[in-house]
């Protein structure tokens, strides 16, 4: 342990937060600039820009990316993308990290253990719900709404925009609202037809991605040089991480103390007070047990694991896992549905692709236009999904034939396009997490449980889904179309939402609409759990601000003495 | 111990860190093995070509057979092919890492173009002509798609197509994932090649 942490230990703080992922990072800037004195507690190591590869060669790899030795230790995390043979270190081992599912309902769980979590790696979208969201239960019955309107939160999301840079372009869309924007990245020939086209045969919006990436220098961080996989860490900062940003700005104000290597297993209770105390962790390396002390306590640790710290929690009063009167507590998980999509060529291009082009790391998306106020209502589903996707020159790697043949036909390549689509899941009660009583971890922590299925509706999004990507690609002229209408299980969208819902009824949620458990008055989740529905946009963007809403209202319940 | 057997015995030390709990002797390893070879700035790309190179998988007659099969699917032409790239030596490292199903799936690939080439010129792949093998390869190449002919369907699979791909698939794997492989594609090596500008066409005229 090191000096900072044994300092850490000695005293009260006034409030302890934990993880430093996207929300966590937020959280500990808000707080710690207003004055409080802040415990930043992070499972993983610390992360250096030393260890960024983004301009190292595969070639350079003992197995050029393709490494079979990542999947004995990383089974469930290699079923994502950005798992791979140059940061695999950054996702949890899934040996150390268990977790369990009932037969024939699986789920897959990727997350990362170091400093500023998942926003190492995350893919950046970054889209405004609307009132079409957080109203979604009065328009079309199904659900409940949101505590907070699009009013509520909208001032918030002006703060998150500004400070973490996000390129993209006004549209006037109703279901997407615009935000401060950084100049857009442009849109390549093929998505400017695909635009022009689908606009003037269905009326559908098709702009450029909304990306946590900057386009021009920004709050000291410099413009994106276009290299390509940001996944594996940016030497300039270019893309939005808390480590470099939200997590730097805390410490360096002084009142923030980060605490690595710090495996929170639960909250600790004054039950006299129906107070919280602080947390308990496991120190990682040594596997010490510690407590830290906060006057309020923040779990940021990603929705199901603040979920499962609360479980964790139970107590005499609490039987059930803290804050859990409602019963709520684990119910209404949600990920966005994924698997529908389609993809062609566009023959209307020379393909002609180079190596030495900038690379885009940002696509087009095409927000919800299904169940919307301009359309009419579908008999098949309620909500709806929005696509992700692009056009391009790429190289032709599937083609056919061996030989000189070969060769060429690779280097003449075909100009692609593709939409994916990504699907509201609707809150059902019955998708659920608890603690699976006979697993734990390396640390001893009793570990989940996940039981969640995709239901009829986010079938019928799918199917639907194709059936339009298909359509708007041959509107664009698109050949060779493939279309893809399956259902990915749960947890391949990498958006978990809900176990913590915030919500007006004590009865009916966890949380209220400042994201503070309605049973324990210091204790607030500030993550992705807090999602009443999940709209069908990337929820980022939405977690940092309702974080930072969260922080406004607790620095104020701090100046009133009210914790 | 060679560089390489040390990175692999530091991602050993990591997995049986991970199996038990760590312990204060255990810790240093622990920490060291969480940086993965590539963010330690480890450099593997010359590995393959050292001298005294042996297989670690594949035995003397099935490397072979790699080369000259690898060699027929991406030939040198006024650029260097799939044998200049040590494509065999790649798949070998990679297939020795392999899940006992993975390499059973490839051996089997491979056995396919013996099987057939004995029954078409009693002889294993690698000793038949260069005519010889062509022309088997052609026959692989391309599924059989059904001669439309009643009781002809589409749906009958085609096992020699198959094994076809996935030979073809692991050699273009490996050749377009060396450094030989980037220069084909025109790569210059470098990481930024300016902004991002896109279509720059006025509004119906994108080429």
């Amino acid at each position: 342990m090191n000096y900072a942490a044994q300092e850490a230990l000695q005293q009260t703080y006034d409030a302890v937060v934990v993880g430093s992922g996207a929300t966590g990072g937020w959280a500990a800037k808000q707080l710690a600039e207003a004055g409080l004195k802040v415990a930043l507690l992070e499972a993983g190591r610390a992360v250096t820009p030393k260890e960024f590869t983004e301009h190292m060669p595969s070639y350079k790899l003992k197995y050029r990316d393709h490494s079979p030795e990542v999947v004995r230790t990383r089974p469930i995390q290699k079923q994502c993308y950005a798992c791979m043979e140059y940061n695999y270190e950054w996702f949890v081992n899934d040996l150390e990290n268990p977790y369990s599912t009932p037969p024939g309902k699986p789920f897959t769980w990727q997350r990362l253990r170091v400093l500023g979590g998942r926003s190492l790696v995350w893919g950046r979208q970054s889209y405004r719900l609307s009132d079409n969201d957080f109203k979604a239960a009065t328009r079309d019955g199904y659900g409940d709404d949101w505590p907070i309107s699009y009013a509520d939160l909208a001032p918030y999301y002006d703060i998150v925009e500004r400070y973490v840079g996000i390129s993209g372009a006004a549209e006037g869309n109703e279901m997407l609202p615009d935000g401060q924007f950084l100049p857009p990245m442009k849109m390549s020939c093929g998505e400017v037809l695909l635009r022009e086209r689908v606009k003037a045969k269905f009326g559908h919006t098709v702009t450029i991605g909304r990306a946590a990436v900057l386009t021009q220098n920004h709050n000291g961080r410099a413009a994106c040089h276009y290299c390509g996989p940001c996944e594996r860490g940016c030497s300039t900062f270019s893309y939005f991480s808390s480590p470099f940003t939200t997590v730097k700005d805390a410490l360096s104000s002084g009142n923030c103390t980060l605490i690595t290597n710090a495996v929170v297993s639960h909250v600790n209770m004054e039950d006299a007070e129906n107070k919280a105390r602080g947390v308990t962790y496991v120190d990682r390396a040594t596997r010490q047990v510690k407590e830290v002390r906060g006057k309020a306590v923040i779990l940021c640790a990603q929705a199901l694991e603040s979920t499962r710290i609360l479980l964790n929690s139970a107590t005499r009063e609490y039987p059930n896992g803290l804050a859990n009167s409602s019963g709520t507590l684990g119910r209404y998980l949600m990920d966005h549905v994924v698997g529908a999509g389609a993809s062609g060529r566009l023959p209307e291009f020379k393909a002609l692709p180079n190596a030495n082009e900038p690379r885009r790391p940002n696509g087009i998306y095409i927000p919800r236009f299904r169940n919307t106020p301009s359309s009419s209502k579908h008999s098949r589903f309620l909500r709806g999904y929005g696509f992700q996707g692009g056009a391009g020159a790429e190289f032709n790697f599937s083609a056919e034939g061996y030989g000189a043949t070969l060769k060429n036909a690779v280097k003449e390549g075909v100009h692609g396009i593709s939409l994916g689509a990504f699907g509201e899941s609707l809150a059902r009660r019955d998708n659920y997490c608890e603690i699976d009583r006979d697993l734990k971890d390396a640390w001893g922590i009793p570990a989940l449980r996940i039981s969640m299925t995709h239901g009829d509706n986010e079938a019928a999004l799918m199917e639907d889904a194709g059936a339009t990507a298909a359509e708007m690609l041959e509107a664009a002229g698109a050949k060779d179309i493939r279309v893809q209408a399956k259902v990915e299980m749960p947890g391949m969208a990498i958006h978990e939402l809900g176990t913590a819902r915030m919500g007006s009824d004590p009865k009916k949620s966890v949380l209220n609409a400042f994201n503070q458990a309605h049973d324990v008055k210091n204790v607030f989740v500030m993550d992705g759990a807090s999602f009443v529905s999940s709209a069908c946009q990337n929820p980022t963007l939405t977690m940092m601000a309702v974080t930072v809403r969260a922080c406004a209202h607790l620095i104020d319940s701090f100046r009133r003495s009210e914790i | 111990m060679k560089r390489r057997e040390l990175i692999r015995a530091g991602v050993l030390m990591g997995a049986a860190a991970a199996l038990r709990p760590p312990r204060t002797m255990a810790q240093s390893a622990a920490q060291s093995s969480e940086l993965t070879p590539a963010q330690s700035g480890v450099d593997a790309s010359k590995d393959l070509a050292a001298p005294g190179w042996k297989p670690l998988f594949l035995d003397e007659h099935q490397n072979e057979t790699l080369i000259v099969l690898s060699d027929l699917m991406i030939p040198a032409t006024d650029t260097p092919g799939a044998k200049e790239a040590l494509v065999n030596r790649y798949i070998d490292l990679v297939l020795a890492a392999e899940t006992p199903e993975t390499q059973r799936a490839f051996l089997n690939s491979l056995g396919y173009l013996d099987g057939e080439s004995m029954r078409r010129s009693k002889a294993a792949f690698r000793y038949v002509s260069r005519e010889e093998q062509d022309d088997l390869l052609h026959g692989l190449a391309y599924p059989r798609t059904g001669s439309g002919w009643a009781g002809d369907t589409n749906a009958v699979p085609d096992p020699g197509h198959a094994h076809f791909e996935a030979l073809k698939r692991r050699i273009m794997t490996a050749y377009y994932s060396s450094q030989i492989g980037e220069r084909e594609l025109g790569w210059d090596g470098a990481f930024a090649h300016g902004n991002y500008e896109g279509c720059e066409h006025p509004e119906g005229k994108h080429k």
